[in-house]
């Protein structure tokens, strides 16, 4: 089995151009996550790739089998390209039963109805519906009806299954099972999969690799750790995790290293930017990485405290300087009046 | 591409089906003599022959006082009636609404048929208050009246729509006005009505628009008086000459199909901007009926009081009217009662033909035809091309021709494509005109329904391995089932009730109950025609207790 290769796919809805030229490769055995803000293009490069939408240039294939070229006029339709679709809304049809769901796509490949009848089962108790086959989509609960919406595509075997934000009509605490389970299930049969989500824990925690969309083009893409801790640019960097944004006059960019002037100290941190000394730039940092301390130092700020919550296993505490607002943690509150706020130089980054 | 194929077939059928009898139309206008006349010469002499009949402008004008007058009768009584219906807790809700829709439903001839027999100058009940006062304190045979009748007969068409922006509001603007300080009618005639005014408007127009469409009443009504209006001139054209002036009645039709179809586009418009404003305005909470107290019962009071004048009073006159021998001054009801009527509608075979041939066209022909609506509706759903527009504008075509023109139209086509002729006699000439009127309605029904089925199961279909035709065989067909019942119920209802289309393809093997009523009424057969009539209202009866029962919504 080969790659699924999206190349320089463009598309347009009315006179928006949603898709920029974007690709994407998918290799057997991968889960792949499309990950953006919404109007991004994330939903839309999915639905291009089914051949659901219509695009005006690049190409989208398996190895030979090529599903779209705007180059050869080649456009499969969708029910020629054997790929499997887990719909966000599930469309799961309400007038079959779960087990007619499931068999639809073995009837359309012309399989025997006792094949029909071993395939569907088998892939009902692989997803633990098994004793659910004769109720109807309505009987079901979220839950269930979410892994029938998985099993439709899964019975035929499809080279990739593509998965629209098929965790985002759970509820919270089902999320993050469903999103367990999902995992489990993509490395236990081995599937190839591209899922779209605008949730990036989700994303990080599914995906071998996360393709960051940002207005019909690629941000970022690589595994989900390089995401997270080596944004290319300030897009990824601030979508990915809770940030803190700091603004300053950019005094040394030199080395790879970069200094801030905030307030008339300091800052020094990652350069990520190729900008001279005398301009407007910006540090982001992670919440997670901002350092709480009562003595002032290198690469510290004195910001007042404004409200510390309390969050369950840490509090949350709210400095503020002028118009400048940052939020870290800490195990206890600290008292209320005037603190140091350091930021670790490597773990701010300088666009 | 075999969906290509197909939404081609069908579209080109839909507009031949449209167009010909159009275009047929606006061909004999321009002529000297019949189409399929070989004198016949190009022509503007029929034109100006009828724009030289003083009768014509008289219909002209009275046409336009009619309608205009019956807009001003049935918009703010509709409006306000469903504020009523809508937001209040009007005792006896859940009857009301559907007695509410029963003038839409019936036949507006039975109905004026209803209204003679009832208090028209010897009416049973004319005579009943000639015996209390002295004298008949109303006139039946007047522009007043007709007017009247019109108006109040149209207040379910206004209702219908504003019923359906109101509950598109949320409630809180309401309850806001209401701690403020305003009663029930400040409530509805300072806020909720005029949120719903794009929503009002269009119901103006709708009606003002089935004013030119106006045949039943004004022919029973308006023709004591020779009060004629388009309509009904159109149809005494038919004899004025003696000889059959086709190309006179083709420049009637052209100039109210003139009028219509502006008006028609113009609600196209209306109904576009009227359902925007709802979609924005809508919020989905559960609304909390406004409490009104005390004037829950004058406002109960008021909608029985035009139940009674619009629904009890024609229905109840033509009823007793059927058992009646004879009435008059003087009649006692216990000495002239009989059930003779009936018996004598089985005398006449085209009666028996009739029914029958109504009940046909009401439960075989509603089924077809609805069958061809959802095969146009399933063609161009989701269809991404400009072709769409031109069947929105296709199906638009025939609503603004009034059924009798349709009727008109469609016998000429039948007289004049030779492999058309031999169908001519027989209840297939009925049916396609019939289906041709009510395309516009029945497209609106259906295409709610497919509405209804998202777009994602039908491309689940095609991501398994379906092909386009396939899934929509599959999936939509399977989805649309139970709208399209529904569907053939109010066609049914539709079918039986129509009159004015069979009228001029009224012949042996042709008759239905609507058209044989019009020309039964005018033979002065009032018995028959009255036995006849209450045989109709029992058809839609029925056919609206199943629907009700069924819990079918009674507008699409």
């Amino acid at each position: 089995m080969a790659d699924l290769t999206v190349n320089g796919l463009k598309l347009r809805l009315g006179d928006n151009e949603i898709l920029k030229g974007v690709s994407v490769k998918v290799a057997p055995g991968q889960v792949v996550a499309l990950l953006g803000p919404s109007g991004s293009g994330k939903t839309t490069l999915l639905r291009a790739i089914a051949g659901l939408e219509q695009p005006f240039a690049g190409s989208i294939g398996i190895g030979d089998n090529t599903f779209y070229d705007a180059a050869r006029r080649v456009d499969l339709p969708a029910e020629k390209r054997g790929l499997g679709l887990v719909f966000q809304s599930y469309a799961l049809w309400p007038h079959r039963t779960v087990f007619d769901n499931v068999a639809y796509g073995l009837k359309l490949r012309g399989a025997s109805a006792s094949e029909i009848k071993t395939r569907v089962d088998k892939t009902l108790s692989q997803i633990g519906l098994g004793h659910l086959a004769e109720r109807f989509p309505h009987q079901l609960s979220g839950g269930q009806q979410q892994r029938v919406a998985i099993a439709r595509p899964l019975v035929y075997e499809p080279p990739v299954i593509l998965l629209d934000e098929p965790l985002s009509n759970l509820d919270a605490k089902l999320r993050e099972e469903a999103r367990a389970w999902l995992r489990t299930l993509i490395v236990t049969l081995g599937l190839s999969a591209i899922h779209v989500t605008h949730d990036q824990v989700e994303a990080m925690a599914i995906a071998d690799r996360v393709v960051l969309l940002d207005g019909g083009t690629v941000a970022q893409e690589g595994s989900p750790t390089e995401l997270y801790n080596s944004p290319a640019n300030q897009f990824a960097a601030e979508f990915m995790g809770s940030n803190n944004k700091i603004e300053g006059t950019l005094i040394e960019n030199a080395g790879g290293r970069a200094v801030l002037d905030v307030f008339g100290t300091r800052i020094t941190g990652q350069s990520r930017t190729a900008a001279a000394p005398g301009g407007k730039a910006a540090g982001i940092i992670r919440i997670e990485r901002l350092r709480c301390t009562t003595a002032d130092g290198p690469n510290r700020l004195k910001m007042e405290l404004k409200a510390p919550m309390y969050l369950g296993e840490r509090w949350e505490l709210v400095f503020a300087r002028e118009n400048l607002t940052v939020r870290g943690y800490a195990d206890a509150p600290l008292p209320p009046g005037d603190h140091y706020v350091e930021f670790p130089p490597e773990a701010l980054w300088v666009f | 591409m075999p969906t290509t194929i197909y939404r081609f077939i069908v579209l080109g059928l839909t507009i031949l089906a449209v167009a010909v009898p159009l275009s047929l139309v606006i061909y004999q206008a321009f002529l000297t003599a019949p189409f399929f006349d070989p004198s016949a010469k190009f022509s503007f002499g029929a034109f100006s022959f009828v724009f030289a009949d003083d009768d014509f402008w008289q219909a002209f004008r009275t046409t336009i006082i009619v309608a205009a007058g019956m807009a001003a009768i049935a918009v703010p009584l509709g409006a306000l009636l469903a504020f009523v219906m809508v937001r209040t807790d009007i005792p006896g809700k859940h009857i009301l609404e559907p007695m509410i829709l029963i003038p839409i439903f019936v036949s507006a001839v039975v109905v004026a048929f209803g209204y003679v027999v009832a208090i028209g100058p010897v009416g049973i009940f004319s005579t009943l208050a000639k015996d209390v006062l002295g004298f008949v304190p109303w006139n039946l045979y007047s522009m007043t009246s007709l007017v009247i009748i019109a108006g109040l007969t149209h207040v379910p068409h206004v209702y219908l729509y504003s019923a359906a922006a109101l509950r598109g509001l949320g409630t809180d603007l309401e309850e806001a006005a209401r701690i403020s300080g305003a009663n029930p009618l400040r409530v509805a005639l300072h806020v909720s009505l005029p949120m719903i005014m794009p929503a009002i408007l269009f119901a103006g127009v709708l009606v003002f628009f089935l004013g030119f469409e106006l045949f039943g009443l004004p022919l029973v009504l308006g023709d004591p008086q020779d009060v004629l209006v388009l309509s009904t001139y159109l149809y005494k054209l038919t004899n004025k000459l003696g000889v059959p002036s086709y190309q006179l009645m083709a420049v009637v039709v052209v100039v109210i199909i003139a009028i219509t179809a502006p008006l028609v586009f113009m609600q196209r418009l209306l109904l576009r901007q009227a359902q925007r404003y709802v979609s924005v305005r809508g919020k989905g909470q559960k609304s909390q009926p406004l409490r009104l107290h005390g004037w829950r019962w004058i406002a109960l009071a008021l909608v029985v009081v035009w139940l009674a004048f619009t629904v009890a009073v024609p229905l109840s006159g033509i009823a007793l009217r059927s058992f009646v021998v004879t009435w008059g001054e003087g009649v006692k009801l216990l000495d002239v009662l009989t059930l003779d009527h009936y018996r004598e509608l089985l005398d006449y075979p085209n009666v028996i033909r009739g029914i029958v041939n109504t009940l046909g066209i009401g439960v075989i022909g509603g089924a077809a035809a609805v069958i061809c609506y959802a095969a146009i509706a399933v063609a161009i759903h989701r269809w991404n091309s400009g072709w769409t527009r031109v069947v929105d504008y296709i199906v638009m075509v025939p609503r603004a021709m009034p059924g009798l023109v349709a009727g008109l139209a469609l016998l000429w086509v039948f007289l004049f494509v030779p492999f058309l002729a031999p169908l001519k006699s027989t209840m297939f000439s009925i049916w396609l005109a019939y289906s041709i009127v009510w395309l516009a309605y029945g497209m609106r029904l259906i295409s709610g329904t497919l509405l209804q089925v998202g777009p994602e199961l039908e491309e689940a279909a095609r991501v398994a391995g379906a092909s386009d035709l396939r899934a929509k065989r599959d999936v939509t067909v399977p989805l649309i089932k139970y709208g399209m019942l529904a569907s053939w119920l109010l066609i049914f209802l539709i079918f039986v009730r129509e009159y004015s289309t069979g009228i001029y393809l009224l012949g042996p093997g042709t008759e239905v109950i609507g058209s044989l009523l019009v020309s039964l009424w005018g033979t002065g057969a009032v018995d028959l025609v009255s036995a006849l009539s209450v045989v109709n209202v029992v058809m839609i009866g029925a056919g609206l207790a199943v629907a009700i029962r069924l819990g079918v919504r009674l507008h699409g």
